[in-house]
């Protein structure tokens, strides 16, 4: 059944959680891809057929023009079934580059290894785009994503966080499990990349 | 601001510090900005009046700072300066994101170009490059000859038909300043209108209000 591979890739990407990515469906992918030539060749075969019969091929309408029509129609579907699956995975990506970081390595592990190669270099230069707009503009845009209320909070070191990290008015040593009162655009980085929790009580 | 005796001098630093007019603008365009499903005309004097500021802004803090002045009026000037930040980057980046949704449409529609700033555009275009470079490489190279276009599903497509474009229908929450009579329907069928007075609230299609909302008679809320 032509379009099923599509569909199910679709619905591989849709189960997994909203904004979440699973890693790359390389098998139903290339499936889909060699199920498109096939199409492709078939389409062809036939419309060389109606040629060969010396029919009119855009205006004759027999079984053969409609064959090769099913086989155009599908072929366009895989092509969008495809393109969507891509594009989503890549708003999901420029999506983690705005909340984790512009750096490739800051992405936590589990999130690098389900992305191709060709997503990585993707996310590389999205965010030489970004970083060149926020240069030329003179703002960063990374920091302060969320209204501010107040401009010190409370902060819970959850990982090991190299010492000496200097923030904009003091150095200190982060130890696990120890608080600590940071200013709001030096500790959110840290939150970000869930190396931090904020204390709201 | 109350302005104390100690502070006398300033009060008249702080008012062209920190003109009112000019915040109340930044936070009117950031709210149409959030809550318009395309993108709006990028206000370039006043995000570069809004920058100059900040930076005065930090610099008297700094100076505040290191003269000992009073801890209290400090951290007010703080919590204000980040406020006024806060807006600049969230305009700027509700503009970006609105940019990355529908980047193909941008460049191609010339209305929504002309309302990119400068900068924007250069990341629009290099953002669209990025996005077509890598539809090729993971798709469409692979796929059959006249099937490999980024903007049309085939070669037998007479326009762009893969352009994702912002919904201009989506209702929105709308507030008139001024009195205003507004065309509900497409020209040429019956013209039915809707008028709003001043303060009036109406929840209603984006596409109707449009116009009125570039003039500056009607606000997002």
């Amino acid at each position: 059944m032509y379009g099923r591979k599509g569909y199910q890739l679709l619905k591989d990407f849709a189960s997994g959680e909203k904004g979440q990515l699973k890693p790359f469906n390389s098998k139903l992918f290339d499936e889909t891809i060699e199920e498109c030539d096939q199409n492709h060749h078939l389409l062809q075969s036939l419309i060389r057929k109606m040629q060969q019969e010396d029919l009119d091929v855009p205006n004759n309408r027999n079984a053969d023009h409609y064959g090769a029509l099913i086989h155009h129609l599908s072929l366009m579907r895989n092509k969008r079934c495809l393109m969507a699956y891509v594009y989503n995975r890549a708003e999901i990506v420029r999506d983690l580059a705005w909340r984790v970081g512009l750096e490739l390595l800051d992405l936590p592990s589990e999130i690098q290894e389900k992305l191709t190669s060709l997503e990585k270099e993707y996310f590389k230069n999205h965010s030489v785009a970004l970083k060149s707009y926020m240069g030329k503009v003179g703002i960063e845009l990374n920091v302060d994503m969320v209204p501010p209320k107040d401009p010190y909070i409370k902060v819970r070191i959850l990982d090991d966080i190299d010492e000496g990290i200097v923030l904009s008015d003091k150095t200190t040593n982060f130890a696990r499990h120890s608080m600590h009162f940071l200013k709001r655009t030096d500790a959110e980085p840290y939150i970000a990349r869930g190396q931090m929790e904020e204390l709201t009580d | 601001m109350a302005s104390s005796s100690e502070v006398g001098g300033s009060s008249a630093d702080y008012e062209t510090m920190m003109s009112t007019s000019d915040v109340e603008l930044l936070k009117r365009a950031w709210r149409n900005e959030k809550a318009a499903p395309e993108i709006l005309q990028y206000e370039g004097a006043l995000v570069e009046r809004a920058k100059e500021q900040i930076e005065l802004v930090e610099e008297t803090i700094e100076d505040y700072v290191e003269n000992g002045k009073d801890p209290l009026l400090v951290s007010l000037y703080q919590m204000d300066l980040d406020r006024t930040q806060f807006l600049l980057r969230s305009y700027l980046r509700v503009r970006l994101l609105k940019i990355e949704k529908f980047m193909f449409h941008n460049l191609k529609s010339e209305e929504a170009e002309r309302r990119l700033s400068e900068q924007e555009r250069v990341f629009a275009t290099k953002c669209a490059d990025d996005l077509a470079k890598h539809f090729e490489e993971t798709v469409l190279l692979k796929l059959p000859e006249n099937y490999q276009s980024v903007l049309k599903q085939s070669q037998i497509s007479e326009v762009d038909d893969m352009v994702p474009q912002p919904h201009l229908d989506t209702f929105v929450v709308c507030r008139s300043n001024n009195f205003v009579s507004l065309n509900l329907y497409e020209e040429g069928e019956s013209p039915e209108t809707v008028e709003m007075e001043r303060g009036d609230l109406y929840f209603i299609r984006y596409k109707i209000v449009k116009g009125a909302i570039e003039s500056g008679q009607i606000d997002l809320i």
